[in-house]
C-alpha cells in the first residue's frame, strides 16, 4: 500500500515540475503595513519563506494555488497567474476573523456573530491529540452542558455516552442525534475520528427545532474533511499507542486470602487450595493498537476530490479482546451547467472486525479464589481447568481461552447532493439530498466443550447476521440576500427517510468436535433433538417532515431567526402520529451599537433568547399496535402447538414527548478576542412523558404498560471562556475553560389511573438484596435512598440509625443525594512555542454521588470462603457483620481528571515533497483524583438508574501514543 | 444514476409522501389474526399455557412446597441458596410483602386470571362462530375459576375482575364472594365441557377436571366460608368415581415416569416438554433446583444443578417403613447411576444421602452437608442426555389433579359425615393403599390424622398440601426450623407490588 502511494506522490511530483515555472517576488506584512518574517508560502510544488524584511522570492507555475500562512494570522489564498508579479500580502490578524467562523446550524449554515441560539462549535484544533474509539470520545471536556462518559474503560469496541443539558426523559434515548455530512442517525464509528473538520452541537431547544422529534437530546452535527480544489495533496496520519491499568478493584492475593480466613473466618479453611494465582494477570496483557491513515485530494474549482484511507487494529486488554478498521471513503465535488449545479457525492466503505471482551471474566477475575491452581491437568471433564462447580462462579482462564467471538459489520454508504442554482435569481437554491447507508452486522459465538457453565453441551455455537438499511431524502429550496442593511436567509424543506432492519439469530449445540467452532453450525445434535434455537425479524420505521426556517438580521446588530416543522413518525398511534415543533430566537449584538462602538477594549457583546419546542421518539417500533405474537406451545389434540397472545400492553394513544425550552444567553469578546465567552442559561421542561408504568394484571395482559404522562423539568446555567493569555511571536497560550450546572426534577408521573408517587428502581442483586434510588415526584431523578450508617458496633456489625429491631423498614431511608453532579468542568489549553505545542485537558466533576458496587458486594468478610473478597476490607478489621446496605456505599463522586497531555513539534521540514510533518506523543486519562473508594467515580449517567457502579466492567486504562502527520 | 434518481422521487412522492402507517413483518396484527377457528384455537391455548408457569424455579408450586412440610431449603455446602432469605422466609412462615417467591406465587394465578379474561374478551368480540365455540368458552371460564380457587386459598381476600374491558382496578372481594363465582363458574359451564377423556382433551378441562376443582372448593369450604359443604364434596368427587372414564394406575410411579401421559390416573395435566417447554417462564426444571451437581453425569443429565430444595428430615421420617412410596418420591441412601451402579462420593466413599437434618443446619450462616437432605426424586430424570441445565424442562407432565387424590377426598368427605365405614370399604381406596405396600385402612383407624398423612404421603409434593394442612389444623403447628404461629398466618400476605399498582388491595 505504502509503496503504491509513494511512487503515486513521485510520479505526481513529476509532473508538476515539468509544468512552466516563474518566478514571483513580494513582500508579506502585518495589517499595520510592518513586514512578517518567517511566513511561509505553500504552493502545489514549490515552497517559499519570507526574510527578516518580509521578502520571499518563489518558484511556480501558472494556476498553481499558494497558501500563505503565518501564525495567529489568517491564511491568505492566490493563484499564480500571468498577472502575478510582485506583489505585497496584507495578513489579518485571526481573532479578528473568528467571528466570522461558520457555524453548522442544521440545513444551514451562519456566523458566530449571527447566530442566536446555543451552539458550541469546535474545530479540528479545538480537539485533543491522542487516540480514540470514536470521534464522539473528542467531544470529552470540551462542550459546556454536554457530559460524555465511557463507562467501559480500555474496551477497544466500547462506545461514548452522552448527556446533553440533563435526563430528559424517563424510557425514551438520551443519545442525541448524530449528524455526519448531511447524514441523519448516522453511526460515530464509520467515520475516522482524524478526519473530523468540525463539531457542532446544537443545545438549546430554539436551535434543535428545526430537527423536531429528533432534537430533544441535542444535536451534533460533524462535518469531516472535505474535497478542495488545488493541487493534489497528500496526507499521511499514523500513531502507535500503548495502554497500562488506571484503576480496577484489587482483590485479596492469596496470602492476604489465607491470612483473612485463618484469622477471622477458620471454619472456611477448606476454601484454602494453596495456591498463588493471580487471575487478573492471567486475562489481561499489555495492549498494542496502531492506526494509519492516507487522505488524497486536489481537483479544480470544478472537479475536486477527496480520498482517505484508514487502517486501525487496536487490542484491549483483555486477551483476546481486539478492534480493527478499514475504511475508505471519497468526496467528489463536481460543478456543471455554469455553474447551476453544484454535485456533491460521497461514497464510503466499512469494515469492522472485533473480538469483543469477555466482560463476566473481568467479574470471575476478582471474585474467584487467588488460592486455587488456574489448571488441574486430571480433570479432563473441565479440559484440565481447576473447576469447583458452582453457579456464577467459573474459571476465568477458561472463559477467554474456551471461548471464540468474531464479530464482523460492513458498512456501505453513498450519498449525493445536487444543488440548483438558480441563477436568475440571486441567492435561490434547490438542494436534494439523496442518502442510503447499508451496514450489515455479523457475528459468531463458540464456546468449547469446556466453556465453564455448559460443560456437557459439548460445545455452542452463536452466529447471528443483522441488516440496517437506510433511506434518506431531503428537499429544500433555499434563498438568501442582503438589501438595505437587512440580510435574510430562508429555507423550506421536505424529508423523508425510512429506516429498515433485518435480523437472524441461531444457536447450536452438542458437536462432535470442537474444531468446527461456529463454522458448521448445522451438525449440532441439538438441532435434531428439536433443542437449537432460531429466529429472524424484521422491522421498519419512517420520519416524515416539513420544515421551514427565517434567519433575519439587520446590520448585524438586530438578529432572529424562526423556525417551524411539521414531524411525524411511524412509531406513534394512529391519531399521535404528526406534530409541530416550533421556535423563535432573537439576538442584539450590543457592541455593534454607536454608543458601545468606541470602546476599543470590547470586541463583541450580543444578548440572545430562544424558545423551541423539540420531541423524541427514540423507542423501539410497534409499540402503539395491537399485536399478535407467538407465546408458549400448548399440547393440543396430540401435539404440540403454538399459542398467540398480545406482544404487549398496546397504547393507540402513544404520542409524542414534548420537550419547551427557554434559553438566555450572552456572547463575549474582548481585546480583539484576547478574551471572550458565552453564558447560558436554560430551563428545559418536558411533558407527556414516556413511561413502562406498573399495572394491575388484570385488567391489564402484562405488567407495564407504556404510556405518556408526567413531567421533568432541568434548569441550568452554562459558562464558557477562553483567553489568550500569552501571546508573542514565538509563544502562544490559549486556554479555555467550560463549565456547567443543572438541577433535574421530576416534577409529576401520576394521574388518576396512575397514583404510585415513588417507583424504587436501581436493583442490587443479592447479597445486596435491596433497591438503592428512587423515582419521587418532586426530586431529581437518580436519587439514592438509603439508611444512615452510624459506625461499627463492638460486635462487628454495622450500626444504622433509626434501626427497629434489627431493622430499618424502607420507609425511613434518607435521601443521600443524587448521582448527577452539581458542577461539571473543563479546562483545555495549548501552550506553543515556536514549532513546538503543549496542551493538556482536564475535567473536573463536583458533587454527586456513587453506588459502591465493589465495597458494597465485597468488602465483607462473610462473604470470603468460595469467593475473594476486597484487599481493603483489611484496613477496616473490626468490621465483621453481614453486609447492610447503608449510605456508607453512597460515595461522594466528585473528581478531577488529567484527561490529555501531548506534545507535538511541526519539522522544520518543507520541501518539493514534503509540504508540512508534525510528530506527537499522548498520554490520555493519566491522572483521577477523588476521594472515591471504587474503582472510578466517573461511570454510566445515562439511563434511569445513572451513578452505579457494575461490578463486571473493563478496567480503565491510560493510554500512551506516539504519532505523526505528513503533509506531501 | 439521474434516471434512478428521477425514478425514486417519483416513487415516493406518490407512495410515501405522508403515508406514515407502521410496515409490520414478524408478528400479526391483531385485526388481521382471527381468521380460522384454528386461531381461536391457538389463542385461547394462551390461558393454558400460563399454567406451564408452574414447574418452573419460582412458581406458585415451589413456594407451596416450601411453605408446608414437605421440603425445606437450608444453605448447601457451597453457601448457596440464601439469597436474601427468600427461601427460609417462605419456611418459617415470616414473608415479607416483596418476597419474589411470593410475587411469582402471585402472578401465576392472576397472569393465569387476565389471560382468561383476554382470550373470552376476544371471543365475545368477533362474531364468527365455528363448532367447538361454546366448549372452549366453557373451558376457559372453568380453569379462570381454577386460578381463582388458587389465588383466594392462598390470600384469602383477592382482586375480582372478569371483564378485560373494565379498565377499572380491581376491587377486593372476600372469600364468601369469590366462593360464590367458582361455584357458579362452574355449575354454569360444566355440561358444555368434554365427558370423556379422549386424548384430544389431554391437559385441557374436562367436566372431570371441573367437578374435581368443585370437589377441591366444596372440600375446604368450612375453613373459607365457615359453612361445610362435606356433601357437595362427596358428590362432585362420586360422579367421577362412578362415570368410569379414570382408574389408578397400575404403579404409583407410573403417574410421574418422563412418558407418563398414559397413565390412566390423570384428571388434569400440565403437558411439558424439552423442546416444547423451555424458557424460565414455562419449563419444568425440579432437576436443577434439587439435585447436586456431581449426581447429575451419573443420572445421565448434562447439567450442573443447583443443590437447592431437600425433602424435610420429620416429614422423611413420617412414613410407615413399608410404605414404598417415600422411595418412589425421595432419593436418599445409597444413590446409583443411571445404569443401576452404586455412585461414589469420593474415592472410597460412597455416596450416601442420610435424609435426617439436625435444624442446626437450617439459617444463613448455618450449612448442610453435601450427603444432607433427601432430594426431590418423584419425577424420574430421564437419562438421555437431553436435560441440559438453564431453562431445559423435563419432559415429565405435571399432573395438577389425579384420581387418587379424587379417591382421597372422597374418603375423607365421608370421613368427615361420620361415615368411616363406607370409606374403609372404597375400593380404590384400599387400592391406593395395597399400591403402596400396605394393609388398607379399617374404619377404626380412618382418623383425620391418619387420613392427613395418606394424603401426604400419596401426594407428596403435588401442591395441595397447604389447603391440607390448614383443613387438617396442622397448618399453624411448629414443624422441622419452624415455629407455631397464630391464625394471622392462614393467609399470605399480598406481594408489595400488586399492592403498589393497584391502591384498591
Amino acid at each position: 500500500m505504502k509503496r503504491f502511494i509513494i511512487t503515486i506522490i513521485a510520479l505526481l511530483s513529476v509532473l508538476s515540475l515539468s509544468a512552466q515555472n516563474r518566478t514571483i517576488k513580494g513582500k508579506v506584512v502585518d495589517e499595520k503595513g510592518d513586514p512578517l518574517p518567517g511566513a511561509t508560502l505553500v504552493g502545489g510544488g514549490s515552497y517559499a519563506i519570507t526574510d527578516i524584511d518580509g521578502l520571499f522570492t518563489l518558484t511556480a507555475k501558472n494556476g498553481e494555488n499558494v497558501t500563505v500562512s503565518y501564525l495567529s494570522y489568517e491564511d491568505y489564498e492566490f493563484t499564480i497567474s500571468a498577472d502575478v508579479a510582485n506583489m505585497t500580502i496584507s495578513m489579518v490578524p485571526a481573532e479578528a476573523t473568528m467571528l466570522n467562523e461558520v457555524v453548522a446550524i442544521g440545513y444551514g449554515r451562519t456566523t458566530k456573530k449571527e447566530i442566536t441560539g446555543s451552539v458550541t462549535s469546535l474545530k479540528a484544533d479545538d480537539l485533543d491529540l491522542g487516540s480514540f474509539t470514536n470521534a464522539g470520545g473528542m467531544l470529552q471536556g470540551k462542550v459546556a452542558g454536554l457530559t460524555v462518559v465511557n463507562p467501559d474503560g480500555g474496551d477497544p469496541n466500547a462506545s461514548y455516552q452522552f448527556l446533553l443539558r440533563g435526563t430528559n426523559t424517563l424510557a425514551a434515548g438520551q443519545g442525541p442525534l448524530v449528524i455526519i455530512d448531511g447524514v441523519i442517525d448516522a453511526d460515530l464509528r464509520n467515520i475516522n475520528f482524524q478526519e473530523v473538520e468540525s463539531m457542532d452541537v446544537l443545545k438549546d431547544g430554539s436551535a434543535a427545532a428545526i430537527y423536531g422529534t429528533r432534537g430533544t437530546n441535542g444535536v451534533i452535527i460533524i462535518t469531516t474533511k472535505r474535497a478542495k480544489s488545488g493541487s493534489m495533496s497528500v496526507q499521511y496520519d499514523g500513531q502507535v499507542s500503548v495502554q497500562t491499568v488506571q484503576s480496577r478493584a484489587i482483590p485479596m492475593s492469596a496470602e492476604e486470602f489465607d491470612y483473612t480466613i485463618t484469622h477471622f473466618a477458620p471454619g472456611k479453611s477448606g476454601s484454602l487450595y494453596g495456591s498463588d494465582t493471580d487471575w487478573f494477570d492471567e486475562i489481561t496483557r499489555t495492549p498494542i493498537s496502531h492506526k494509519h491513515s492516507v487522505a488524497v485530494s486536489g481537483g479544480t474549482e470544478s472537479f475536486s476530490h477527496r480520498t482517505v484511507l484508514n487502517v486501525e487494529k487496536n487490542q484491549g486488554l483483555q486477551i483476546g479482546n481486539e478492534a480493527s478498521k478499514y475504511l475508505i471513503k471519497t468526496n467528489i465535488k463536481q460543478t456543471a451547467l455554469q455553474g447551476w449545479l453544484n454535485l456533491d457525492y460521497n461514497l464510503s466503505y466499512v469494515k469492522r472486525q472485533s473480538s469483543p471482551a469477555n466482560y463476566g471474566a473481568f467479574r470471575q477475575a476478582f471474585l474467584r479464589n487467588p488460592t486455587e491452581p488456574v489448571y488441574n491437568p486430571s480433570d479432563l471433564t473441565n479440559g484440565g481447568y481447576f473447576t469447583l462447580t458452582e453457579s456464577d462462579y467459573y474459571n476465568p482462564v477458561a472463559m477467554i481461552k474456551e471461548r471464540y467471538s468474531n464479530n464482523e459489520t460492513s458498512y456501505v454508504l453513498a450519498n449525493v447532493r445536487a444543488t440548483l442554482n438558480i441563477l436568475p435569481i440571486e441567492g435561490l437554491k434547490w438542494d436534494n439530498f439523496i442518502n442510503y447507508s447499508d451496514e450489515k452486522y455479523f457475528s459468531q459465538e463458540y464456546k468449547t466443550s469446556y466453556y465453564p457453565g455448559s460443560v456437557g453441551r459439548k460445545g455452542v455455537a452463536y452466529s447471528s447476521a443483522n441488516a440496517y438499511d437506510n433511506l434518506q431524502w431531503e428537499s429544500t429550496l433555499q434563498y438568501s440576500r442582503n438589501f438595505g442593511g437587512h440580510s435574510i436567509q430562508g429555507i423550506l424543506g421536505y424529508t423523508w427517510q425510512e429506516q429498515m432492519n433485518w435480523s437472524t439469530n441461531m444457536e447450536n449445540y452438542g458437536f462432535d468436535s470442537d474444531f468446527y467452532k461456529a463454522n458448521n453450525i448445522g451438525i449440532g445434535t441439538a438441532l435434531k433433538e428439536g433443542l437449537a434455537d432460531m429466529n429472524t425479524n424484521r422491522s421498519s420505521s419512517r420520519y416524515i417532515a416539513f420544515f421551514g426556517r427565517m434567519l433575519w438580521n439587520y446590520q448585524e446588530k438586530y438578529l432572529a431567526s424562526i423556525s417551524l416543522r411539521r414531524d411525524g413518525s411511524s412509531r406513534f398511534g394512529k391519531d399521535h402520529k404528526w406534530g409541530w415543533f416550533p421556535a423563535v430566537s432573537v439576538g442584539w449584538r450590543m457592541s455593534q451599537e454607536p454608543w458601545l462602538k468606541g470602546l476599543s477594549w470590547l470586541s463583541d457583546l450580543k444578548l440572545r433568547a430562544g424558545y423551541g419546542v423539540t420531541g423524541n421518539q427514540d423507542f423501539s417500533n410497534y409499540k402503539s399496535l395491537m399485536l399478535m405474537s407467538t407465546s408458549t406451545c400448548f399440547y393440543y389434540n396430540g401435539q404440540w402447538i403454538n399459542s398467540y397472545a398480545p406482544a404487549s400492553n398496546s397504547n393507540p394513544n402513544l404520542g409524542w414527548e414534548r420537550k419547551s425550552e427557554f434559553n438566555v444567553g450572552a456572547d463575549f469578546s474582548f481585546f480583539g478576542g484576547r478574551l471572550g465567552g458565552n453564558i447560558d442559561y436554560y430551563y428545559r421542561l418536558t411533558t407527556d412523558l414516556l413511561y413502562e408504568y406498573e399495572v394491575n394484571v388484570p385488567p391489564y395482559d402484562y405488567k407495564t404498560y407504556f404510556t405518556n404522562l408526567g413531567s421533568i423539568s432541568n434548569t441550568g446555567i452554562e459558562l464558557t471562556l477562553y483567553a489568550t493569555p500569552v501571546k508573542t511571536r514565538d509563544l502562544v497560550w490559549n486556554t479555555s475553560l467550560v463549565a456547567a450546572h443543572n438541577e433535574n426534577k421530576l416534577i409529576k408521573f401520576t394521574n388518576d389511573e396512575f397514583k404510585l408517587k415513588s417507583y424504587e428502581i436501581g436493583w442490587i442483586a443479592t447479597p445486596v438484596g435491596v433497591y438503592v434510588q428512587r423515582l419521587i415526584e418532586g426530586e431529581s431523578l437518580g436519587s439514592f435512598y438509603a439508611p444512615i450508617y452510624d459506625g461499627v458496633n463492638a460486635d462487628g456489625t454495622d450500626r444504622l440509625k433509626n434501626e427497629f429491631m434489627g431493622v430499618v423498614p424502607p420507609a425511613k431511608w434518607s435521601r443521600i443525594g443524587s448521582a448527577y453532579p452539581d458542577l461539571t468542568l473543563g479546562w483545555s489549553n495549548s501552550l506553543k512555542y515556536k514549532d513546538w505545542t503543549l496542551s493538556a485537558t482536564l475535567r473536573a466533576s463536583i458533587g454527586g454521588k456513587v453506588f459502591n458496587s465493589y465495597r458494597a458486594n465485597f468488602e465483607n468478610v462473610q462473604s470470603i470462603g468460595l469467593q475473594n473478597i476486597l484487599a481493603s476490607w483489611l484496613d477496616n478489621t473490626n468490621y465483621t457483620g453481614e453486609i447492610r446496605y447503608s449510605s456508607k456505599y453512597i460515595e461522594d463522586a466528585s473528581y478531577l481528571k488529567l484527561d490529555n497531555i501531548s506534545i507535538s513539534y511541526d519539522l522544520p521540514i518543507h520541501n518539493m515533497f514534503v509540504r508540512g510533518a508534525k510528530v506527537f506523543i499522548s498520554g490520555q486519562n493519566l491522572l483521577c483524583i477523588t476521594g472515591y473508594k471504587g474503582v472510578d467515580p466517573e461511570v454510566s449517567l445515562t439511563g434511569l438508574t445513572p451513578g452505579i457502579e457494575s461490578t463486571s466492567y473493563y478496567p480503565r486504562t491510560t493510554t500512551f501514543s506516539l504519532g505523526a502527520t505528513v503533509n506531501f | 444514476m439521474k434516471k434512478t434518481i428521477s425514478a425514486l422521487f417519483g416513487v415516493i412522492l406518490l407512495a410515501g409522501c405522508t403515508n406514515l402507517d407502521e410496515q409490520i413483518y414478524s408478528k400479526i396484527a391483531k385485526e388481521n389474526f382471527f381468521t380460522t377457528e384454528e386461531q381461536f384455537v391457538q389463542y385461547s391455548a394462551r390461558a393454558y399455557s400460563s399454567l406451564q408457569d408452574w414447574g418452573t424455579e419460582k412458581s406458585l408450586w415451589t413456594f407451596v412446597i416450601q411453605n408446608t412440610n414437605e421440603v425445606c431449603t437450608p444453605v448447601n455446602p457451597n453457601g448457596k441458596w440464601w439469597d436474601d432469605g427468600r427461601y427460609n422466609e417462605v419456611h418459617v412462615h415470616s414473608i415479607s410483602s416483596s418476597n419474589v417467591l411470593l410475587e411469582q406465587a402471585w402472578n401465576y394465578c392472576f397472569n393465569g386470571i387476565s389471560a382468561c379474561n383476554d382470550v373470552l374478551d376476544v371471543f365475545g368480540d368477533v362474531d364468527r362462530d365455528f363448532p367447538a365455540k361454546d366448549r372452549v368458552i366453557a373451558e376457559v371460564k372453568v380453569l379462570r375459576a381454577y386460578y381463582y380457587l388458587c389465588a383466594t386459598d392462598n390470600w384469602g381476600s383477592i382482586p375480582f375482575s372478569i371483564n378485560k374491558k373494565d379498565k377499572n382496578l380491581p376491587e377486593k372481594k372476600d372469600r364468601t364472594f369469590i366462593y360464590a363465582f367458582i361455584e357458579k363458574e362452574i355449575l354454569d359451564n360444566i355440561d358444555y365441557l368434554q365427558t370423556d377423556p379422549t386424548p384430544e382433551y389431554y391437559g385441557r378441562i374436562t367436566r372431570g377436571a371441573a367437578n374435581a376443582i368443585l370437589a377441591k372448593l366444596y372440600l375446604n369450604a368450612e375453613k373459607w366460608i365457615g359453612t361445610a359443604k362435606w356433601k357437595e364434596a362427596e358428590d362432585a368427587c362420586s360422579e367421577i368415581i362412578t362415570s368410569g372414564k379414570y382408574r389408578l394406575a397400575e404403579k404409583y410411579k407410573d403417574n410421574f415416569v418422563v412418558n407418563n401421559e398414559n397413565s390412566p390416573e390423570q384428571i388434569f395435566a400440565i403437558p411439558y416438554s424439552t423442546v416444547y417447554t423451555v424458557s424460565d417462564h414455562n419449563a419444568f426444571i425440579i432437576y436443577m433446583s434439587t439435585l447436586p451437581a456431581d449426581l447429575c453425569k451419573p443420572f445421565g443429565i448434562n447439567a450442573q444443578a443447583w443443590d437447592g430444595l431437600c425433602g424435610e428430615p420429620d416429614f422423611l421420617a413420617s412414613y410407615d417403613p413399608s410404605d414404598t412410596r417415600k422411595k418412589d418420591t425421595w432419593l436418599y441412601g445409597q444413590m446409583y447411576d443411571k445404569d443401576g451402579n452404586p455412585i461414589e462420593y469420593s474415592e472410597g466413599v460412597p455416596y450416601i444421602i442420610d435424609p435426617d437434618m439436625p435444624e442446626s443446619v437450617y439459617g444463613k450462616d448455618a450449612r448442610r452437608t453435601a450427603l444432607q437432605g433427601a432430594r426431590i426424586g418423584k419425577w424420574t430424570y430421564q437419562s438421555d442426555g437431553r436435560l441440559t441445565g438453564g431453562q431445559v424442562g423435563m419432559d415429565n407432565d405435571f399432573f395438577l389433579i389425579r384420581y387418587a387424590d379424587v379417591v382421597l377426598m372422597y374418603v375423607e368427605a365421608l370421613v368427615r359425615q361420620n361415615k368411616a365405614s363406607d370409606a374403609a370399604n372404597v375400593a380404590d381406596f384400599k387400592a391406593i393403599r395395597q399400591r403402596a405396600g400396605l394393609a388398607p385402612m379399617t374404619a377404626a383407624e380412618l382418623t383425620l390424622d391418619n387420613l392427613y398423612w395418606e394424603r401426604a404421603h400419596e401426594l407428596a409434593i403435588e401442591g395441595w398440601s397447604r389447603q391440607d394442612m390448614i383443613r387438617f389444623d396442622k397448618f399453624l403447628d411448629a414443624w422441622w426450623a419452624k415455629p407455631a404461629k397464630d391464625a394471622s398466618d392462614l393467609v399470605l400476605p399480598i406481594p408489595k407490588k400488586a399492592k403498589a399498582s393497584n391502591p384498591n388491595l
